[in-house]
């Protein structure tokens, strides 16, 4: 199987989007199922969020972080990834919830975003709204891969106020919490405003799914390795998540294992610094 | 008659394998091959093949070595045997074949191990192949897993002229030959290069398929006349005390397959990372807890210390592992038993309180059952912990099957004939035992190829 990259688009200055064709994923793919990507042999096995699927072809969007999402940078449209697994994770369940909010402030948690409206919105009695939030006017992705499409309600937040509303979603929630019903709240990006967003819905005695981001190895409950702790219960965010009711996960933990391995990241990062001058 | 020795086995020196992942034992030489398979007196009743779980034909192998027909020695061992290179490395000889060996009284039995392993490489390196005709019978197999099992199993049917599909979620072949047993014990030549054999006699391996994740189980069901499930015991036993979520602390599955399946100890060449500290502390002290400990060693750790809460002598894990493991410089420290796990304000494990254990009466498995000792508690400073306790089943596949029955542990349930409550399903290996060796898994593998030709015969 070929996992072809049919299209890269800037996001950002940071973010980026490709297109791959994965007949595999797409055939069998839920939003609240991510996907496993090896970029090339030596690679690592990645967790991704899908923003999308048409057809054949799975949308992913990347933030150059580590680097592997550095590397990946420098492909073309046509260059090919190693392999694409999955789908992979066990969704929330896909039904009428009434009105829902998908709030999202980094670039995994836009990708779940549009996904998961795009599936809820269709369901009959739901009504979806969309915030979607970024630090600054120049991080804001291009209109067409904004949720605004795909949600009934579509809330652009930036945290200077330089373009739509000003704050963060936390902020922007509240104020909805406070204003109006919400029936069900979903948020993925960032994790301590996971944490956050998690206390603020219990405070307003509203139900939260949220997209516990954690170091994956196999990706298919082997190794451990993204166990998180739920009401007490350790569970894997690769089988059993990785969205889960936020009210009950162990954030603490959650947030302190996504840094085990940052020395080496900084190694790895390095080393590619050191192979990209010697290109040039 | 005064008994000659076994050739002894020429190994890497402890001081340098420790700094390599490259096999431990060198191999015999056909000289010494031939040397040692002369000592076989040639029993009338060969009690040694009494003790193979995929039985083959020990004595006449071991004659052909002897005769330096090293060719037909290698395509006799493959008639029972689809990969005699790798269980020639990894069986525990010492309770099967070797420990039914007339000579084991005298404590030099025959190294039947690497004789196999000896007459498997020979072919490897000449690279031989037994001609298999096969003749179709146009009906279909589908196999979950390409581990010992499944693989056994495949080879089977295959030789029996069925289309043989196999599933396998990762994205490379071997089930536990590949993430879980070190490149020290098994170099991964011999595993491509038994593994490869699948292809050449038209097995179709689809790697990256989690059935029940991007293919469906009713599908396969659709599409096969029979099934078999060999997805093994994947899924890491935790201690379930106090600090298992600080960073530092793996099971011993998440360890190996860094090492093993993505090649950690390669990195930043390979992108897979991994911690571990100048000082180790594994629990537990079967195979994959002397792994894992191996490995740590060869990760630069400076103290690595095995914690069992019973004696050594009842560890299941393989003499020549413990051995091995012995002269690289790990103790094994018996009779303790963790009781929490501590760490740091940033949340780093920092060390271990233990606990001593002494022993009242006997448990399930027929051993004395060791309980701990209130009040004889101590800590000991850890940069890394590595749990193994052994594996289950991994309810990922199990939970996507629907009506499939299993027990309370998580194994699948089967009748005599290895088929599950599921009429054409059948299951074995670590999925139906809950954990064994690789032999005997492919001993399962084996049984279970018979029995699905039966019923599809029948």
């Amino acid at each position: 199987m070929k996992h072809t990259i049919t299209k890269k688009e800037v996001l950002n200055g940071a973010d980026f989007l490709i297109d791959i064709v994965a007949p595999g994923v797409a055939k069998r793919f839920v939003p609240g199922n991510f996907c496993v990507l090896i970029t090339i042999p030596n690679g690592e096995r990645i967790p991704m969020s899908i923003q999308k699927v048409e057809g054949d072809i799975i949308t992913l969007f990347f933030k150059k972080l580590g680097k592997t999402s550095y590397e990946l940078d420098t492909w073309k449209v046509g260059d090919e990834i190693y392999k694409v697994i999955g789908p992979m994770g066990t969704p929330p369940p896909i039904k009428k919830y009434g009105t829902v909010v998908f709030a999202s402030d980094l670039v995994c948690g836009h990708a779940e975003n549009w996904a998961m409206c795009d599936i809820l919105r269709k369901i009959p009695g739901n009504h979806l709204i969309s915030i979607e939030s970024f630090p600054t006017e120049a991080d804001v992705y291009p209109d067409s891969e904004l949720c605004e499409s795909v949600a009934d309600e579509f809330i652009l937040a930036t945290e200077d106020g330089s373009r739509g509303v000003k704050g963060h979603y936390l902020d922007v929630l509240e104020k909805l919490l406070k204003e109006r019903k919400i029936d069900q709240v979903f948020a993925g990006g960032a994790i301590p405003p996971l944490q956050k967003i998690s206390e603020l819905t219990k405070k307003y005695n509203v139900p939260v799914y949220t997209t516990v981001r954690q170091i994956m190895v196999d990706a298919t409950g082997m190794c451990g390795s993204c166990r998180v702790f739920i009401d007490g219960e350790q569970k894997l965010a690769c089988i059993d998540g990785p969205m889960f009711d936020g009210q009950k996960v162990d954030w603490e933990v959650a947030i302190s294992r996504l840094t085990m391995f940052k020395t080496k990241e900084a190694v790895a990062m390095d080393c590619l610094n050191a192979k990209m001058k010697g290109v040039k | 008659m005064a008994i000659e020795k076994q050739v002894p086995m020429r190994e890497q020196d402890p001081k340098v394998r420790i700094t390599n992942f490259d096999s431990v034992p060198l191999g015999y030489s056909a000289e010494e091959a031939v040397k040692e398979a002369k000592r076989c007196i040639q029993c009338k009743v060969p009690t040694c093949e009494t003790g193979c779980p995929v039985r083959m034909d020990i004595k006449d192998i071991i004659q052909l070595i002897a005769d330096e027909k090293f060719d037909e020695a290698f395509f006799l061992s493959k008639k029972d045997n689809a990969v005699p290179a790798i269980t020639g490395r990894v069986c525990p000889q010492e309770d099967q074949c070797e420990g039914k060996c007339v000579l084991d009284k005298t404590g030099q039995p025959i190294n039947i191990g690497k004789l196999f392993a000896f007459v498997a490489d020979l072919a490897r390196k000449k690279d031989l192949v037994e001609e298999i005709k096969i003749k179709e019978n146009g009906k279909k197999i589908a196999i979950v897993g390409c581990g010992p099992a499944g693989i056994t199993c495949a080879v089977d049917l295959r030789k029996l002229g069925y289309g043989v599909s196999i599933f396998e979620a990762l994205h490379m072949a071997g089930g536990v030959l590949q993430y879980g047993i070190p490149a020290f014990r098994l170099p991964r030549d011999v595993v491509d290069y038994e593994l490869s054999f699948l292809e050449k006699i038209g097995v179709d391996v689809q790697l990256n398929q989690i059935v029940g994740q991007n293919i469906g189980f009713d599908e396969l069901q659709k599409d096969y006349d029979g099934i078999y499930i060999a997805t093994g015991a994947g899924a890491p036993r935790f201690l379930n005390c106090a600090g298992e979520k600080l960073k530092g602390v793996y099971s011993a599955n998440e360890f190996l397959i860094r090492v093993n399946l993505m090649k950690a100890y390669k990195f930043p060449d390979w992108d897979t990372p991994i911690i571990c500290g100048d000082n180790v502390g594994v629990i537990g002290c079967g195979n994959v807890a002397l792994d894992a400990a191996r490995c740590a060693k060869r990760l630069g750790a400076n103290s690595v210390r095995i914690f069992y809460r019973r004696t050594k002598e009842q560890a299941p894990a393989r003499e020549e592992e413990l051995e091995h493991a012995e002269e690289e410089d790990i103790s094994c420290e018996k009779m303790l038993s963790p009781t929490k796990i501590i760490g740091n304000n940033e949340g780093w494990i920092t060390g271990i309180e233990l606990v001593t254990t002494k022993f009242v009466g006997i448990d399930k498995s027929g051993r004395p059952k060791p309980i701990n000792v209130d009040g004889l508690k101590f800590e000991v400073r850890l940069d890394t912990l590595i749990i193994a306790l052994g594996t289950t089943p991994n309810r990922l596949f199990l939970s996507n099957v629907e009506g499939l029955e299993t027990h309370s542990w998580g194994g699948i349930k089967a009748d005599e004939h290895f088929m599950t409550n599921i009429p054409g399903v059948f299951t074995g290996g670590d999925a139906l035992t809950g954990g064994s060796t690789v032999i005997e898994a492919m001993g399962n593998g084996r049984d279970a190829a018979e029995a699905l030709d039966n019923y599809i015969n029948k």
